[in-house]
């Protein structure tokens, strides 16, 4: 098959806050939580991604709460899909769009196609669409928005909510002192071991803004299909003071909770890697969803955390190489 | 058949009600005007624009992009209509630039609306 | 006029959807339908259609894939059979509310539990409230025929609605007929291009879908419903059209056949109209006034045009190939509707059922020869004895 310019956009990186894309792609005017880590997170991505974008919303805050009684906050295209299908229903634009390129009726640029998804959406009831996404090579970036719940329905259990959160369908009580027994899926292991097509997978979280916008705009300049993690905190659902939604998102990178890194083409980048990790219950203590556990409980999200920490440092590359004996050079 | 049929009548929808179709509705150009959330809020940011040092970390840390930096006057502009008083930005200024002064103390506080959202 | 060729319903599918130039294509593999989409593979894989073949990971996704490329702007097409058909529940009416006017082709197939490839009505006839229109052909040249008028009217701006293109699985997918395919000429006079009302644009953005109040609702549905009002005006038009420019005789609604002074009548749909059509010869030729009538369209249901054709008749025998257990017949899907469409005439026919072609079994004539009777019998003790007979039980 012959190659076809789909003019992929290329987005350069943004240099410094005051560098930071001045129109608002995610307006105000929204239903959003005071205070909403989801909703900050969108605003960030759509400013990256500039008013060449389409999004797919499947349902959860992020529709719900965006889209709510026929007005939205979008100033780009976008389209609801049900939580099970976003990831197919993105298939389905970026095809249309690439046909229509090679028929002449749309001159291009090629959209950004981008999925915002919760976590459930993503590898839970979206799992499904999501990695049907990744594996047939369509140039979409798939986000995963991390609130750690399915937030909009009140706060029940998905496959991302740490153990140990009291939720609706996690509730701690004399029979199941901790609420949630099971430890959370890992979403972008999941996307990185077996999607031959991927070639950037990356985190990050609304406390690093810049971080954010500049693998948003890596992801998009892929010519296939990407998949990124964001740490997006929730007021409502974690039950911490809404002020302090940044705050807990860097508390989780300070602790281990919560790693910033890309993976491009098997390679692993760390950023932000903290020189000493505070202790897991600095984390923990300011959320209400914890406020249950005993120490035997933290000590265990500690274990958790610090084999998540050695797989860290292990990823990371030795600064210097070790030194040949003059014997084998 | 000697008799007429029943038809299925008419279907008519008062104009006021209608719902645009296939529910597709145009994006808002800068706001969504219809969801003004600006009485959401008790307490309102207020800054002191001395201590503000232009940093840009309220405009990157408001879910509701209320700061907007004005290039020409130099000078930080807080956004009335869709504040919702979420505290993150005072929280986040490392310049104790803003604080949180509830709305009753302003004239304009307490904003209200003609329809229920 | 060009020749025909011996094609399959599978493969009269595809080219349907080859000479409609749909330009994204959705599929996963389940028999019966999945020929149409390997007939597909092979001709985007060499070149004869522009259109990207998309590998989806299951019925869902299938939809959900064709629901976005119809709302970016692309004509599409799927398909598929049975628990597939199912399987994709979700999608249905979000396609049909959204108003995208997709095609899926569907050659049917029993339900499970547990495994039967065997072809029943029941898989497509589960999706009728949602909103789609839908509809059976009887031959692989009605397959092919269905599949371009079906585009021209989903696609109609008064209509904007997916369609179900449905053939019976085996009997129809499988088993080769004649075919007169159109000419690039015809098709295109016949099918205009697809133009989307506000598709997701770079230059025009949209909101596709935001929620609703309850308030809001009623009207949403209101209108959806609106739209099956016109929808008959539409099909008439289409169908005239086609008839004209293919040289075909398309009844739009019901195919009636023997039907103008029949005392006995065959209510039928799909493939065993063909023995249906047969079996009402033979019994002509016996003395016994016998007629059948085809429904073509199960979505938008032809009330009016079924009282009519069918208002003089004695006796109805509604032969049902799908099951509707707890139903009010206890049997199958045709017979509620088709006695509602009767209920206001004066002189209202007498209307029973009988349960054949279940699991993908033959109805053969010896089976119309017994319903017959059965129907015969009614019209002398001018009584409908029972709701429903499950044939060979």
């Amino acid at each position: 098959m012959q190659a076809f310019d789909y003019k992929y956009q290329q987005l350069d990186p943004v240099k410094s806050f005051k560098r930071v894309p001045g129109p608002e792609q995610y307006v105000p005017g929204h239903r959003t939580c005071a205070g909403c880590g989801p909703a900050l997170n969108y605003r960030l991505v759509a400013k990256a991604a500039g008013k060449d974008t389409i999004f797919i919303g499947p349902t959860g805050c992020m529709y719900v709460a965006n889209a709510s009684y026929l007005c939205t906050p979008y100033a780009v295209s976008w389209i609801h899909a049900q939580i099970t299908n976003a990831g197919a229903v993105a298939s389905g634009i970026e095809a249309a769009f690439k046909v229509a390129m090679r028929k002449g009726r749309h001159a291009g640029p090629f959209p950004n196609i981008i999925v915002m998804a919760g976590d459930g959406g993503s590898v839970d009831i979206g799992l499904q669409a999501m990695s049907g996404l990744m594996y047939r090579n369509h140039k979409v970036l798939f986000i995963c928005y991390d609130n750690e719940s399915y937030a909009n329905t009140g706060v029940q259990t998905s496959p991302t909510t740490p153990y140990g959160a009291a939720t609706t369908f996690t509730p701690p009580g004399k029979e199941i002192p901790e609420g949630k027994t099971l430890f959370p899926k890992n979403p972008p292991q999941l996307v990185i071991g077996g999607h031959p097509a991927v070639k950037y997978v990356a985190t990050t979280t609304i406390a690093h803004p810049l971080d954010l916008m500049n693998k948003v705009r890596k992801a998009l300049s892929q010519p296939g299909p990407t998949f990124m993690h964001m740490l997006a905190p929730c007021p409502k659902g974690w039950l911490f003071d809404e002020k302090m939604t940044r705050e807990m998102a860097r508390l989780a990178v300070e602790t281990g909770m919560w790693s910033l890194y890309e993976w491009e083409n098997g390679v692993y980048k760390y950023t932000n890697v903290p020189k000493k990790y505070k202790p897991v219950s600095e984390y923990m203590k300011p959320q209400g969803r914890f406020a249950h556990l005993k120490p035997e409980h933290i000590a265990k999200m500690q274990a958790f955390v610090d084999e998540k920490i050695k797989q860290v440092k292990e990823a990371i590359p030795v600064a210097a190489p070790i030194p040949v004996s003059r014997q084998e050079a | 058949m000697a008799k007429e049929l029943p038809g299925y009548g008419t279907i008519d929808v008062p104009k006021e009600r209608e719902v645009p179709f296939g529910a597709v509705t145009p994006a808002p150009v800068c706001v969504q005007n219809m969801f003004q959330t600006s009485n959401w809020r008790i307490v309102r940011p207020v800054k002191d624009d001395e201590k503000c040092t232009r940093c840009l970390i309220c405009y990157l840390s408001c879910p509701d992009a209320c700061w907007v930096y004005k290039e020409e006057e130099d000078v930080m502009e807080w956004i009335n209509a869709f504040c919702k008083g979420c505290q993150i930005c005072i929280q986040e200024c490392p310049s104790e630039a803003l604080t949180a002064v509830p709305e009753l103390d302003f004239p304009d506080g307490v904003v209200r609306l003609d329809k229920p959202f | 006029m060009a020749k025909a060729k011996m094609l399959t319903g599978c493969r009269a599918a595809a080219e349907g959807a080859k000479a409609a130039e749909v330009e994204v294509v959705c599929s996963y593999p389940i028999r019966p339908y999945t020929a149409i989409m390997m007939e597909l593979a092979k001709m985007v894989a060499d070149g004869e259609l522009n259109a990207e073949f998309i590998h989806g990971e299951g019925e869902h996704a299938q939809l959900s894939v064709v629901l976005g490329a119809c709302a970016a702007g692309a004509r599409a097409f799927t398909g598929s059979s049975g628990v597939g058909v199912t399987y994709a529940m979700e999608i249905y009416s979000p396609m049909a509310g959204g108003r995208y006017p997709a095609q899926m082709s569907i050659a049917d197939r029993t339900l499970d539990p547990p495994g039967d490839f065997g072809s029943e009505h029941t898989d497509a006839m589960c999706t009728r409230d949602n909103g789609w229109l839908l509809g059976w052909a009887c031959s692989p040249q009605e397959v092919y025929d269905n599949t371009l008028i079906n585009y021209r009217v989903g696609e109609d701006h008064r209509v904007m609605l997916p369609q179900m293109v449905c053939q019976e699985g085996y009997f129809i997918s499988h088993i080769p007929d004649q075919v007169i395919l159109g000419e690039q000429s015809q098709v295109k006079e016949f099918l205009p291009p697809y133009r989307p009302i506000a598709p997701l644009s770079l230059t025009h953005p949209v909101s596709h879908g935001p929620q609703i109040r309850p308030d809001q609702g009623a009207p949403m549905d209101a209108m959806r419903a609106q739209v099956f009002l016109t929808l008959p005006k539409v099909i008439e038009e289409a169908t005239a059209d086609f008839n004209r420019i293919f040289g075909r005789n398309y009844d739009p609604f019901v195919e009636q056949y023997q039907l103008a002074d029949a005392e006995i009548a065959f209510f039928i749909m799909g493939a065993h109209a063909n023995t249906c059509r047969k079996a009402v010869d033979r019994l002509r030729k016996q003395g016994v006034k016998a007629g059948m009538a085809r429904l073509r369209w199960v979505r938008p249901w032809p009330t009016h045009q079924l009282a009519e054709a069918l208002g003089h008749v004695k006796a109805i025998g509604v032969v049902e190939t799908s099951t509707s257990y707890g139903g009010a017949m206890r049997g199958g899907n045709l017979i509620h509707e088709l006695r509602a469409s009767l209920y206001d005439l004066d002189e209202k026919p007498l209307v029973t059922s009988f349960m054949g072609g279940l699991g993908g079994e033959t109805i053969w004539p010896a089976d119309f020869d017994y319903m017959a009777k059965i129907l015969s019998e009614m019209v002398k003790e001018k009584k409908t004895k029972r709701y429903v007979y499950w044939i060979g039980m």
